[in-house]
């Protein structure tokens, strides 16, 4: 099989041409830590970890603690009485902060090119058009403006492929001599080689751990192997989403963009027979209609990235008038009610207490037939923070089914199944502000 | 905006009036319905640039001079590049400091920050109120500036 992408040429199929598309993945390193340090400057060089949803475990670790010998996943209360000695810093997951810097990179990115593809809360695929030479200086100009704009490191790969882009990137990021941008193309044939000489399989972006076995039981053992694969042959003892990989690798683009559906959405909202006037009862609503919304995402065999949550007072009254809403960037695209009742309950902190809400929903958009591609991204190189894989995978399918069967509040999740469901708020005991979204929680600066 | 998931929050898009000018009413038309302009809206006169645009508290009196007061709020602009003159938000001891910034160069041309390898320049952090000394800044290549105000939301 041919090398995985010939050396300071333009890419596969344009040859001819001195201009050629690449695809660049621009990710934030270590998203969470980054946010946390970006507000809080007495962060920075302390060892420092994020904790997952209701504080249970570290789901982000700065290089300190990472130093530390924290391992990725510690449960929170083993490490919580070392913590103290150790100086270690702990933040519970601040969503509303993570967010809105989110929206910031990704609107920043989109300046820079006419097709971005969001992939998860901190990275996000981009066309770049031109030379090798003039993505890469555009690689350079991202990265700087992202961090001017925001004050986020990020790490840039330029490929012809996308599974090329997330190997560049990644190496990138290990390898200072990039310093944080690197061109697949503009790197010498024989170092690539020897970077696919020493990855592992696995380490490829869409290759699990099962096929990774499966694929060692037949000699692949490393990226390299895998690049020199029959993709045919691949395609015929695996499945055509490896055979992608296959291609990939060897420099035909075949991951393409998700196919846009339009201005397609999934609008599931209600007016109140009684207004509604707390959180609480707003949460219940928003519940019921997230999985009202999953359920028809469900039924068109669609998925879903983006979650719109919105609420409403009478344009009549005279009272308080409060119409908020949110935008909620979804961790990949999904149809999971569990996912889709956690992004609507994000609009729960703009609900105003007392105020009396006679109409809420939620709004899905960004849809895409599922499996399409979803299935194949959810694998994440470096962090495991945002692998996009959410427990009860497939919980979407089964609620449908049995709502189908046995009448729709016959189950749900949450207070969505249950006429007065018991006080559930995440826990969250060591959040930082949410410094850009509220308004009682801006950063502090000293006049002192 | 709402294609990249941005949140509509606080700096975000305005929240939909539920009503608005130019609807048809059910009675008279309003004589207004072909003049109709949209509301004066803060975000687009105040801010330069959403992604760049943070909003920051005051605390303390050090600024006071400079119409800066205890509790007031700052629009301030990451992006920009600090001058000479320009009210920074810096970072010190790892906290975030108000004040002014103070280039003073051998050549006025290059008064700007992070270039000061140069012989000649001095870079010092000024408060508004002579209570508070000069911070000496010895190494400006040191100095990091998280951001620059652009605007002070007084309250008065």
């Amino acid at each position: 099989m041919s090398d995985p992408a010939p050396p300071t040429q333009p890419g596969p199929g344009s040859a001819a041409s001195p201009l050629s598309s690449g695809v660049a993945l621009v990710d934030v390193n270590n998203f969470y830590v980054s946010s946390e340090r970006a507000f809080d400057p007495s962060l920075e060089g302390r060892p420092l970890v994020v904790l997952s949803n209701n504080d249970g475990c570290v789901i982000t670790r700065s290089a300190e603690a990472k130093a530390l010998g924290i391992p990725m996943g510690a449960p929170w209360f083993q490490i919580a009485e070392q913590a103290k000695a150790w100086g270690l810093q702990v933040r519970s997951s601040n969503y509303e902060l993570y967010g809105d810097m989110s929206a910031r990179v990704m609107e920043v990115l989109g300046r820079y090119t006419t097709d971005l593809e969001i992939y998860s809360i901190d990275e996000a695929f981009l066309t770049l058009d031109g030379t090798h030479g003039e993505q890469h200086v555009t690689g350079r100009i991202i990265k700087a403006s992202v961090r001017r704009n925001t004050g986020l490191p990020v790490c840039v790969g330029i490929a012809p492929t996308k599974t090329l882009a997330k190997l560049a990137n990644r190496w990138a990021k290990g390898n200072p001599n990039f310093d944080g941008v690197c061109h697949w193309d503009l790197v010498p044939e024989d170092q690539r080689q020897s970077l696919l000489h020493r990855l592992k399989v696995t380490d490829i972006w869409g290759v699990g751990t099962r096929n990774g076995a499966r694929l060692n039981a037949i000699g692949i053992d490393t990226a390299w192997d895998l690049a020199a694969a029959d993709p045919v042959l691949i395609r015929k003892r695996f499945s055509v989403v490896l055979m992608r990989t296959v291609l990939e690798l060897q420099g035909t683009p075949c991951i393409t963009s998700i196919e846009s559906t339009g201005n397609e959405q999934v609008f599931f909202s209600r007016s109140f027979a009684n207004p509604v006037n707390s959180r609480d009862a707003m949460q219940q609503a928003l519940s019921v209609y997230a999985q009202g919304a999953a359920s028809r995402l469900a039924r068109k065999n669609l998925q879903g990235r983006v979650l719109t949550a919105f609420a409403g007072t009478s344009p009549f009254s005279t009272g308080t008038k409060s119409s908020p809403s949110i935008c909620i960037p979804l961790p990949a695209h999904t149809a999971n009610p569990l996912d889709l009742t956690r992004a609507a309950h994000k609009l729960l902190p703009l609900i105003e207490e007392g105020v009396p809400y006679i109409r809420a929903g939620v709004i899905i958009t960004d849809l895409q037939p599922v499996g399409t591609q979803d299935a194949l991204l959810t694998l994440d190189l470096d962090s495991g923070a945002n692998t996009g894989q959410t427990p009860g995978k497939d919980a979407g399918p089964l609620l449908h089914e049995i709502g189908q069967k046995f009448g729709r509040s016959s189950i749900g999740l949450g207070h969505a199944g249950l006429k007065a469901g018991s006080e559930w708020t995440m826990k969250r005991d060591m959040l930082s502000p949410h410094y850009t979204t509220k308004w009682t929680d801006l950063p502090v600066v000293k006049a002192q | 905006m709402d294609e990249f998931g941005a949140s509509g929050t606080a700096l975000g898009r305005p929240a939909p009036a539920a009503v608005r000018a130019g609807l048809m009413p059910s009675g008279f038309a309003s004589p207004a319905q072909d003049w109709f302009e949209d509301r004066i809206d803060l975000n687009r006169h105040l801010i330069k640039d959403i992604t760049s645009t943070y909003i920051v508290r005051v605390s303390g009196h050090a600024m006071d001079g400079a119409g800066i007061s205890d509790g007031d709020e700052l629009i301030v602009d990451r992006a920009l590049q600090p001058r000479d003159g320009s009210v920074v938000i810096a970072v010190l001891d790892g906290e975030l400091i108000i004040r002014r910034l103070r280039i003073t160069n051998a050549d006025p041309s290059t008064n700007t920050a992070g270039t000061g390898e140069g012989t000649g320049t001095s870079v010092a952090l000024i408060a508004a109120s002579s209570a508070y000394p000069p911070i000496p800044v010895p190494d400006p290549d040191d100095l990091v500036i998280w951001g620059v105000a652009t605007r002070c939301l007084h309250h008065v």
